[in-house]
């Protein structure tokens, strides 16, 4: 990985020339290394950039990814694109406050993002505005906060849900008298 | 009954529910190099032809719903084979808020094997020992489930709304 | 049957299906047997991977790292592996990335070989999966000699693998890649030739170029269109840059037929690549000491790292704030395109016979999809 860095990077620099010069100084890119570049980008530049990307070849929708930074208050939403012509991944990172912001949705620009956002909104609680069909994705009948939230605890959801008192000791050591089933006189 | 009883052992229909990772080591064992058909074990696409149930691993509360409805559609005497540590206690996912951690209070389990994940050998032992088992009239599970019908119905809505939970969800 | 809406029939596929890898389902809405819609329905499999890994230390995480993608667990421990020594600027000893490349193309041939069962399997081609099932336990017997598991291996670790190979491993080795590639002579007469086999599979669940650029399709189903892509060409992980192998582009069709001849020239490449790792290995360590590894700590950053999986493109986009743990760890599976978006748009048209093996000859895998 090392090594990459003393290749000369072209096409790197160029993309970072272009979003620079086309959204000006509030857009910040770097190059972490060959083939990665990484975009700070406010709220409302973030679906212009994801669509000027596009349109330069960026086709594939890599991922879209969410980190909750609990302690600034803060979900960060990182867009990863990759085009094959320039063999570069564009991760468009955003920030948006923790409570009550939502994002709009970028499905008319890149449709591959549906079923991220649907993941999202799920394991989040990210709300995406426009997108047609939010809701149940991967958990079913899921009440209470969203699993994926820093501030979730699942041990202790774990212990309220399925009934077990201490988790480390109730599932890992042996009872002196081993269960037996209903009905059974152990 | 006891001819009833060995012919039963000779012949387990698997229903073909491969939940999780265990069932990466059922193609093995079902095909060439392990061969389980000539211990009389083949797998059956639907519940209401067969046997034997398999819990592969670990069960996520949405796909124990439809172990549940599997399970109840099976035609007595039914068994059921716990696979890996995830059926014991949760194994890996002992901390996981989407995976069951003891399968024996939703469905009545005969037979466990352990280990993450069992070897090919080990599921034909437990094959073998679930055979005796039946042979000798001891793999009585399944009259657990109909007797305590209410409290293995109780623990499942406990971590299922049953309410809720109905055909009308699958679509 | 009169007809109540737009559509005459509703199929539920799955949860458990034969023909898919896991427990997936699809909901199905057909005209007579012709698919209109489809609509992949999620969750079996959920774990809650990405929240298990912020609990457990950065070395605790291997063994329950590789557990996301059952058919080949080592891209993810190798791919976790990659993303620390990243962030902290490891360099690998050589011997270990030899050893790395000799795994992850084992899996691979492993993989391929139960890929090619499970589609002849959809299409009631029994004896297909009898052999390749079969040919694929002299990989797993190696895999064992080298881990101590057949499925499972927990074999990499930061800065290298856990221990060297044992002797006359090597050796073992190229013995089983000849034999398979011996075998692959059989397979084409049983299989890849076979009549029934191009009959029901050319033309069938086509993703033409656009479409696999629209949707982010990757890995060997991408090749198949006709883009000439791999990451290990073009973004040479490990050491990839210094083995001689071609990537197979003669097919261009999109097909089922395409992706399945695809994957079958590809094994002849993987199976060039151990002939030359394997020649060239060198003596020396095989992996860094790590003083404490519960007070392991991760340089403060972000990394997007990926690899070529047998189904697609692989990679892992990890957080670190400094921490003993992770602090986000988000999988990029290829199943998670190939599987949702891609599917809904291909199987409209198809009958209900195909749907089965269209699915399976994509190498969706659930459990990457979900977690």
């Amino acid at each position: 990985m090392l090594k990459n860095g003393v290749l000369k990077m072209k096409n790197e620099e160029q993309i970072k020339k272009d979003i620079e010069t086309t959204f000006g100084e509030l857009v910040k890119v770097h190059i972490k290394r060959r083939h990665r570049i990484k975009v700070d980008a406010p709220k409302n530049m973030t679906l212009p950039i994801l669509a000027y990307l596009k349109q330069r070849g960026f086709h594939q929708f890599t991922l879209l990814t969410c980190v909750d930074w609990i302690k600034k208050g803060m979900f960060e939403l990182v867009y990863n694109l990759y085009s094959l012509d320039y063999n570069v991944h564009v991760l468009v990172s955003t920030h948006i406050n923790r409570e009550n912001e939502s994002m709009p949705t970028a499905i008319n620009i890149y449709e591959m993002a549906f079923d991220y956002e649907r993941e999202i909104h799920e394991m989040f609680g990210v709300e995406f505005e426009g997108h047609p069909r939010l809701g149940e994705f991967l958990l079913e009948d899921w009440k209470g906060m969203p699993p994926m939230r820093k501030d979730f605890d699942t041990r202790a959801y774990v212990e309220e849900k399925f009934n077990v008192k201490d988790l480390t000791k109730e599932l890992f050591t042996r009872k002196e008298q081993p269960y037996r089933g209903p009905g059974s006189n152990g | 009954m006891k001819l009833f009883n060995f012919s039963q052992s000779r012949s387990l229909w698997m229903m073909h529910f491969c939940t999780g990772c265990g069932a990466m080591e059922m193609p093995p064992t079902m095909t060439s190099r392990f061969d389980m058909e000539r211990f009389g074990i083949i797998p059956m696409a639907t519940p209401r032809q067969s046997d034997l149930l398999l819990i592969t691993g670990y069960l996520t509360i949405k796909t124990l719903k439809r172990v549940v409805r599997a399970y109840e559609q099976m035609p007595t005497p039914r068994y059921v084979l716990g696979f890996g540590s995830c059926t014991i206690n949760g194994g890996m996912y002992w901390d996981s808020y989407n995976v069951i951690k003891k399968l024996e209070l939703y469905i009545p389990v005969d037979i466990y094997i352990n280990g993450c994940m069992p070897r090919p050998e080990a599921i034909i032992d437990a094959f073998l020992k679930l055979r005796e088992m039946i042979a000798k009239g001891e793999a009585n599970a399944w009259k657990k489930y109909i007797e305590n019908y209410e409290w293995y119905k109780k623990n499942q809505s406990e971590v299922f709304d049953v309410e809720k939970w109905s055909i009308k969800n699958e679509k | 049957m009169a007809k109540i809406r737009d559509f005459d029939y509703e199929y539920f596929i799955g949860p458990q299906h034969p023909g898919a890898t896991g427990n997936m389902s699809y909901h199905v809405w057909a005209e007579g047997d012709t698919i209109i819609k489809i609509e992949p329905n999620l969750g079996y499999l959920h774990r809650g991977f990405e929240k298990l890994t912020e609990l457990r230390h950065w070395i605790k995480n291997f063994p329950l790292i590789l557990r996301i993608c059952v058919p080949e667990p080592d891209i993810n421990e190798v791919l976790y592996a990659m993303a620390i020594e990243e962030l902290n600027e490891i360099d690998v000893p050589e011997r270990a990335q030899y050893i790395r490349i000799i795994v992850l193309e084992l899996a691979r041939l492993s993989a391929y070989l139960l890929y090619f069962g499970g589609v002849a399997g959809t299409i009631g081609l029994y004896t297909v999966p009898q052999w390749t099932i079969g040919d694929r336990d002299y990989i797993l017997d190696l895999f064992e000699e080298l881990t101590g598991g057949r499925v499972y291996h927990i074999y990499q670790t930061i800065g290298g693998v856990r221990r060297d190979i044992p002797e006359g491993f090597k050796e073992r080795v190229l013995k089983t890649v000849d034999y398979l590639e011996k075998r692959l002579k059989d397979y084409d007469n049983l299989f890849f030739q076979h009549p029934i086999f191009e009959k029901r599979a050319k033309g069938i669940g086509i993703v033409d170029k656009d479409a696999a650029l629209r949707f982010s399709v990757t890995g060997p189903n991408l090749r198949a269109a006709g883009v000439n892509y791999d990451v290990r060409k073009k973004e040479p992980y490990l050491i990839y840059d210094r083995f001689q192998f071609d990537v197979p582009d003669m097919y261009k069709d999109g097909d089922t037929y395409s992706r399945v001849m695809q994957r079958r020239y590809e094994f002849e490449e993987s199976i060039k690549i151990i002939r030359q790792a394997a020649a060239d290995m060198p003596e020396g360590p095989v992996n860094i000491k790590i003083r404490n590894p519960f007070e392991y700590r991760v340089k403060e950053g972000s990394v997007y790292v990926k690899l070529e999986s047998s189904k697609g493109e692989y990679g892992f986009y990890v957080v670190s704030d400094g921490g003993v743990k992770p602090y986000r760890l988000h999988v990029r599976g290829p199943s998670f395109s190939h599987g949702l978006q891609l599917v809904r748009h291909i199987a409209k048209g198809t009958n209900i016979a195909d749907i089965s093996m269209i699915l399976f000859s994509l190498d969706v895998c659930p459990p990457d999809a979900e977690r």
